[in-house]
């Protein structure tokens, strides 16, 4: 036993980590004082890294452009304690007697999509859909219509298993002109695009 | 519409699970939002791993998101997002620091850290559109105040320092010796520095977020030995001591120590017994130490130094010391005489 311990040791001490502990080893110094850093900073800043690129100009994107926030942009689900987040328009249907689950009530915990849908099949079914129909470009079938709107469930639109927004379908221009005449152009200063 | 899968990452991000951080529970969400139509999808990722985005990606792009959502009070965080489209540019940014110990980046005051950029996808062509052919780089920083930890603070409100544009492929190592982040007193600053890579806007999506990562910084430590003054002569019991120890490094460990003779840097002396103290936080944190009965460690009598030590992944640093005389010997002066 004790030959195995001394050879573990042994290995333990020449390992890379130890060496690196070892070599690592600084030595003392004491805290520093703002009036050191002071000076270092003045110098640091005239050779901040970022000097040596070239400027660009506009407004600072990341104040104009951040993503709207996640709660404004989800409808929440909610029972027995538990909730969970799915993009708004992925609610396809809401019978009324489950309209009162989609609030949170405080003291839920939120799960992920999968984990609470595994445990409320029993109300929550699924819509899986394609990416086109999910971009409003190809409604729903007539008979996927009629199944949703008498179903019992609460129904959510899935793609590949994940909750998905089903925008409003985009209602295609007219094949046939109108049978009103067209009206006249009219000269305008207006030239916007 | 080109079937473009970019690929979704989610190394580390404990995606769709629950993690603990003290009381409050956290789930995190990977949102995909096409652009220009708004179209929103929640991807089914495991805790770790990388994986493709089955959903196709428009040719105005998409903006994966990665949030946070506490449950009590309901709160959703944004803690990072990617702007991905046919022509972007892909960016990335690997901040480095001597402190290793944490999933965000950190270091302290008065250390330097290193900025890796890389940016792969740039093209030059004259007929290439503009967002393809350039990239903005930007740095903000932002301050926590006096004793704040970065919790709730709100992003927006940060510095931006300085706003470059990048048109060349490749990758680029940026050295900080010191830190920019706003403060009177240099060695206690708090706060973070970030660095961002935004797109050019485009036709179908405003400027965006390619890429971002922030590093904390932390302020120095500092310590104080009261019960004892210098130069001060203790007869007989040592006194009670008390340490106090503010901004005490998120990794470190903490004791006083005593040796022989006046101060001197890198002395390994004895510990004091109640003195340690091992913090593995991810904040700053406050202490003070009450130290009574140790005086096992003095073995003999003389002139003693007990100082403040704290190891830290820069290194050991000495935050104050106090050199007395201890003395403890009783000499008894008696007369002594005999009557014949």
């Amino acid at each position: 036993m004790k030959p195995l311990c001394a050879i573990s040791l042994a290995l333990a001490a020449l390992s890379p980590q130890a060496r690196s502990q070892q070599a690592a080893a600084p030595p003392m110094r004491d805290a520093a004082t703002h009036e050191q850093l002071a000076q270092q900073w003045r110098k640091a800043e005239q050779e901040n890294p970022t000097r040596t690129l070239a400027p660009a100009k506009g407004a600072d994107p990341s104040k104009v452009n951040q993503p709207p926030d996640l709660l404004s942009q989800s409808d929440i689900l909610c029972f027995a304690g538990r909730a969970t987040l799915v993009p708004k328009r992925a609610v396809l249907h809401i019978p009324p007697p489950l309209a009162e689950r989609l609030k949170f009530l405080p003291g839920a915990q939120i799960q992920s999509w999968t984990d609470f849908y595994a445990q409320n099949r029993g109300w929550i079914s699924t819509l899986e859909v394609t990416r086109v129909q999910a971009e409003g470009n190809q409604p729903l079938a007539e008979d996927v219509t009629k199944r949703l709107n008498d179903s019992a469930n609460l129904v959510v639109a899935t793609y590949q298993g994940g909750p998905i927004s089903v925008l409003p379908l985009k209602v295609p221009p007219p094949a046939t002109p109108p049978k009103t005449p067209p009206v006249a152009a009219r000269p305008t200063n207006n030239h916007q695009p | 519409m080109k079937p473009l899968l970019y690929c979704l990452l989610a190394v580390g991000l404990l995606c769709g699970t629950r993690v603990a951080a003290q009381t409050a529970t956290y789930t995190n969400f990977i949102r995909q939002v096409q652009f220009p139509s708004g179209l929103q999808w929640d991807a089914p990722v495991d805790a770790m791993g990388e994986q493709l985005s089955a959903l196709a990606i428009d040719p105005g792009g998409a903006r994966f998101e990665l949030w946070t959502v506490m449950s009590a009070p309901l709160t959703s965080y944004l803690l990072s997002s990617s702007y991905v489209g046919t022509y972007i540019p892909v960016a990335q940014v690997v901040i480095t620091s001597e402190d290793g110990s944490s999933a965000i980046p950190r270091t302290r005051a008065d250390r330097p850290f290193t900025v890796d950029i890389t940016i792969t996808g740039l093209l030059a062509g004259a007929a290439d559109p503009e967002p393809s052919k350039s990239v903005k780089f930007l740095q903000h920083v932002q301050s926590y105040g006096v004793k704040g930890t970065g919790v709730s603070i709100d992003r927006t409100q940060a510095r931006l320092m300085s706003q470059s544009s990048i048109t060349t492929n490749g990758t680029q190592k940026l050295t900080f010796s010191l830190n920019s982040v706003p403060g009177e007193d240099r060695s206690k600053v708090r706060g973070e520095q970030r660095f961002s890579f935004f797109s050019l806007a485009d036709y179908q999506a405003p400027e965006s977020q390619l890429a971002s990562q922030f590093i904390q910084i932390w302020p120095v430590a500092d310590g104080a030995i009261t019960g004892i003054t210098q130069n001060q002569l203790i007869r007989y019991a040592l006194p009670q001591v008390t340490l106090t120890l503010n901004d005490l490094y998120p990794t470190s460990t903490t004791y006083a120590q005593v040796y022989k003779g006046d101060a001197q840097l890198g002395v390994t002396g004895k510990i004091v017994p109640g003195s340690a103290l091992v913090i593995n936080d991810s904040v700053p944190q406050d202490r003070v130490l009450t130290i009574r009965k140790y005086d096992s460690v003095f073995d003999t009598d003389g002139r003693w130094t007990m100082e403040l030590v704290t190891v830290t992944p820069f290194g050991i640093d000495r935050l104050c010391y106090v050199s007395f005389d201890l003395d403890r010997t009783i000499r008894m002066n008696s007369a002594f005489s005999t009557v014949e």
